[in-house]
């Protein structure tokens, strides 16, 4: 294999990113959906390849959220056909293709039990001394460690979505789709997110992220999609031959890092 | 009132001294219909879910056959029973009528609809970012299920106390394919039907303190979990 | 979450889910019977004898007489106890049951308020005193569930040449117990066997006003269910059943079953009629059978044959001559 996933999840002191040839993980072709009698969209072409980070864009209402839940399995289409890594997915493994790909709401949903638990629940394949060891590296690096009993319900906005990107990272999913994270946060909040999805991005870990507050970051973003009446177009930002991202370990907000400190 | 409360002492003395016929009874109410609930709740629930989510032909009547059926009174449910359980009737070679199996049979079917229209209400009230954050964690459906049925416990509960009371305090269907035989078909409300018929009202008031309790306790239940679930949302 | 989910699913599977297996329910007989005899609580007194006898386990149900024929016809119980006995005649006629044999008898009664606002004390039969019940526009509550006592209340409005459809006519739909005190609490006439009469009498505010008539003569048979018809019911628990109310000693406990120190039936079966005989010169025994007579308040002679015609008319399996001149001398005062 060309290029390896880190195995050590927290191994972010990696040096710049190597240019590598692209891995084309997914992709679509002619995908339909529908709602009702509206088509809502009509998409020729897409492909998203491992460690890339692609933001999607587009105005309210233009299918965005429908698109990253059809690519995550949570949604059918209604003509077309996906692949992965090459390969047709038939209906049933398109479904099933949740822990490969994995979607982030906008509202983070977490379940009723505690942080840990919910860390954890992806990994109940997994003997549980290892569960514990993974949900324990997650929380370290999602900086919440201090939070791991608390039930999941009683926390604020910000640390529910800090909470579910540490519970998609622990899967090490190849594509993990990021609908809209940090909508209606205080900045403080947004900050802390946003320094976990550079931090993602920086990993290697593919990326699909549909927001407004990356627009400007061009070293992290290599491309992006812009959904428009239900027709996809693309633009390269910071392709990948170009000049490396700096490495991602820049400096945690303020706020974090204090934290950190104290926890 | 001198008569109800010589009556009630009386009720309560036989309940105390452990009057085997009286606790066979109340054994029986209790062994039938959670016996119900145990067949009848998982096939609801799952059917409650996929009337929720689903998308296909024939859900709507579906929806509204159930809640239709909320209201069908149970001597109704009794009379179809007997028909199809008698000796005569299509499924008189299984023997079932008069039996305590017919009587859960009753039951099950006097408890389904509540148990789906319930737990539909439940299913939908529910986020739909629930099932798909399970789903895309990699849960397998019917984890993703499971995680959704914990998620909505208290909810769920309500739709089980609520088709227990039903059940538990339900005459007609248990009297006409059960036949009402001591010892075997002959639970609370049909032996306070009985005993009243006879005259020997102590006999059914200590029933009737028995199944009071239970509704209290029941009540005390749901608004219990309606209150943890308000707290949670 | 998961331990508790694991302790529920224990629970669960301890549960034992009681799936009528036939097996289990070979050694049970299933018997539909009236209300008068359920709840007067014969059965009750009688039924563990044969239970310890034969292992056989008696499951009552207990309706009206139609409902459990109707069950009888369609295969759904093992054996009756029934008191119509023109509709037994039919379903034996029609091939529905067979074996029909006559167990005992009691007789049916007219109670009403004490304050008897139609007079019927003073009447000298039954079919006056509904008609008198009728024109004075009594209140009136008829069982009205094709029950034996329904079906004999309707034969004597027949007899009465009245119509039952008075102002004062109220169906009730509901078994005999259920019929008194309904009429208790609305101050009604009603038509009720002698047996649930004595169970009820100091728990209603009724009084016996007319009794004695022969055409008040109330018939309990047993009938076997037509095995050609249903093959897989207990026939053989049936037969053992039919033959054993119909025994020496069941029919001596029938006898011997009293409510307020009152008998409620009169054992009346062929093989017990020497045993009845031989009873008579137990003084015990004659002591029960002159309260019996005394509270028919019947005089000697014509009941009699007022009897032995009744008894023929309703086909009784059982007519044998020395058991109905027995019976008639029961009714006699006490020499």
């Amino acid at each position: 294999m060309i290029y390896t996933r880190p195995a050590a999840p927290d191994s972010e002191d990696r040096g710049p990113r190597m240019i590598r040839p692209r891995e084309l993980l997914l992709d679509a072709r002619q995908l339909k959906k529908c709602f009702g009698k509206r088509p809502l969209l009509a998409i020729d072409s897409v492909a998203l390849y491992a460690a890339e980070a692609v933001l999607l864009t587009g105005r309210n209402g233009a299918g965005k959220s429908t698109l990253l839940k059809i690519l995550a399995g949570l949604e059918s289409h209604d003509g077309g056909s996906l692949n992965y890594r090459g390969v047709q997915l038939n209906r049933r493994q398109h479904r099933n293709i949740g822990g490969k790909v994995i979607y982030l709401h906008q509202h983070p949903c977490l379940f009723d039990a505690s942080v840990s638990t919910n860390v954890g629940y992806g990994l109940n394949k997994l003997p549980k001394n290892q569960q514990q060891q993974r949900i324990a590296q997650a929380l370290a690096w999602s900086g919440l460690s201090h939070l791991a009993p608390r039930n999941a319900k009683t926390l604020s906005g910000g640390e529910k979505q800090r909470i579910a990107l540490a519970r998609a990272w622990v899967m090490q999913p190849e594509l993990l789709l990021l609908d809209e994270p940090t909508a209606n946060m205080d900045a403080e909040s947004r900050q802390q997110t946003l320094f976990l999805i550079r931090r993602l991005i920086n990993e290697g870990m593919g990326v699909v992220l549909c927001s407004h507050e990356f627009k400007a970051d061009h070293r992290l973003i290599q491309r992006e999609l812009h959904l428009n009446a239900g027709q996809l177009t693309e633009r390269m930002l910071n392709p990948i031959t170009a000049q490396p991202s700096p490495p991602a370990h820049t400096a945690p907000p303020k706020q974090h890092h204090l934290r950190l400190t104290e926890a | 009132m001198e008569i109800l409360g010589a009556t009630t002492s009386d009720a309560i003395r036989l309940l105390l001294s452990g009057n085997t016929e009286l606790w066979s009874i109340i054994g029986i109410s209790f062994s039938t219909t959670l016996k119900a609930m145990i067949i009848a709740t998982p096939p609801a629930f799952l059917l409650g879910y996929l009337l929720s989510a689903g998308r296909f032909p024939g859900r709507w009547a579906l929806i509204s056959l159930f809640n239709s059926l909320l209201s069908v009174p149970t001597v109704v449910i009794g009379l179809l029973l007997y028909i199809l359980l008698s000796r005569s009737g299509p499924l008189g070679d299984l023997k079932l009528l008069f039996t305590e199996t017919a009587m859960v049979l009753g039951q099950i079917v006097l408890a389904f609809p509540v148990l789906v229209a319930m737990s539909l209400a439940s299913f939908k009230a529910a986020d739909r970012s629930l099932w798909e954050t399970a789903r895309t964690l990699g849960a397998s459906p019917w984890r993703a299920f499971a995680t959704l049925i914990y998620e909505l416990r208290y909810g769920l509960a309500a739709a089980c106390i609520a088709a227990y009371g039903r059940i538990i305090s339900e005459v007609g269907c248990s009297m006409m394919i059960g036949g009402n035989i001591l010892h075997h078909t002959r639970n609370i409300p049909t032996a306070i039907a009985l005993e009243t018929s006879r005259g020997e009202f102590s006999q059914g008031i200590a029933l009737g303190l028995v199944l009071l309790l239970l509704a209290l306790a029941l009540n005390i239940c749901i608004t219990y979990l309606h209150r943890r679930s308000e707290a949670l949302s | 979450m998961t331990t508790a989910l694991r302790t529920f699913l224990s629970l669960l599977l301890c549960l034992p889910l009681g799936v009528a297996s036939p097996l289990l329910q070979a050694d049970t007989l299933r018997l539909a019977t009236t209300t008068s005899t359920a709840n007067s609580g014969l059965l009750e007194a009688i039924l563990p004898e044969f239970q310890r006898l034969t292992g056989t386990e008696v499951q009552v149900i207990a309706v009206g007489t139609g409902a459990a024929l109707r069950m009888g016809r369609d295969g759904d119980v093992d054996v009756l106890l029934v008191h119509a006995p023109n509709a037994e005649q039919t379903f034996v006629d029609l091939g529905y049951g067979q074996q029909r044999t006559g167990v005992m008898y009691n007789d049916f009664v007219l109670v009403g308020p004490t304050s008897d606002p139609a007079q019927i004390r003073a009447q000298p039969d039954a079919t006056s005193a509904l008609r008198q019940i009728a024109e004075r526009g009594a209140l009136f509550i008829s069982r009205g569930d094709d029950s034996g006592t329904h079906k004999k209340e309707k034969q004597l409005w027949q007899l009465a040449s009245t119509a039952p459809a008075g102002n004062g006519y109220r169906e009730a739909g509901q078994g005999m117990g259920k019929v008194l005190q309904i009429s208790s609490e609305m101050g009604a006439y009603t038509l009720t066997d002698r047996g649930t009469w004595l169970a009820y009498a100091n728990k209603v505010d009724l009084e016996l006003l007319l009794q004695g008539d022969p055409r008040l003569f109330n018939p309990y048979s047993v009938i076997q269910i037509n095995p050609q018809r249903f093959p897989d019911l207990n026939h053989q628990a049936a037969a053992a059943f039919r033959q054993w109310l119909v025994s020496k000693p069941t029919q001596q406990r029938i006898a011997d079953f009293r409510i307020n120190n009152q008998p409620l039936f009169v054992p009346s079966a062929t093989s017990a009629a020497g045993s009845l005989s031989d009873l008579t010169d137990r003084s015990e025994r004659k002591t029960d059978l002159r309260q019996f007579s005394n509270s028919f308040e019947a005089n000697s002679g014509s009941i009699k044959r007022k009897i032995e015609r009744e008894m023929a008319k309703v086909g009784l399996l059982v007519v044998d001559q020395r058991q109905v001149r027995q019976a008639a001398n029961h009714f006699k005062s006490p020499e």
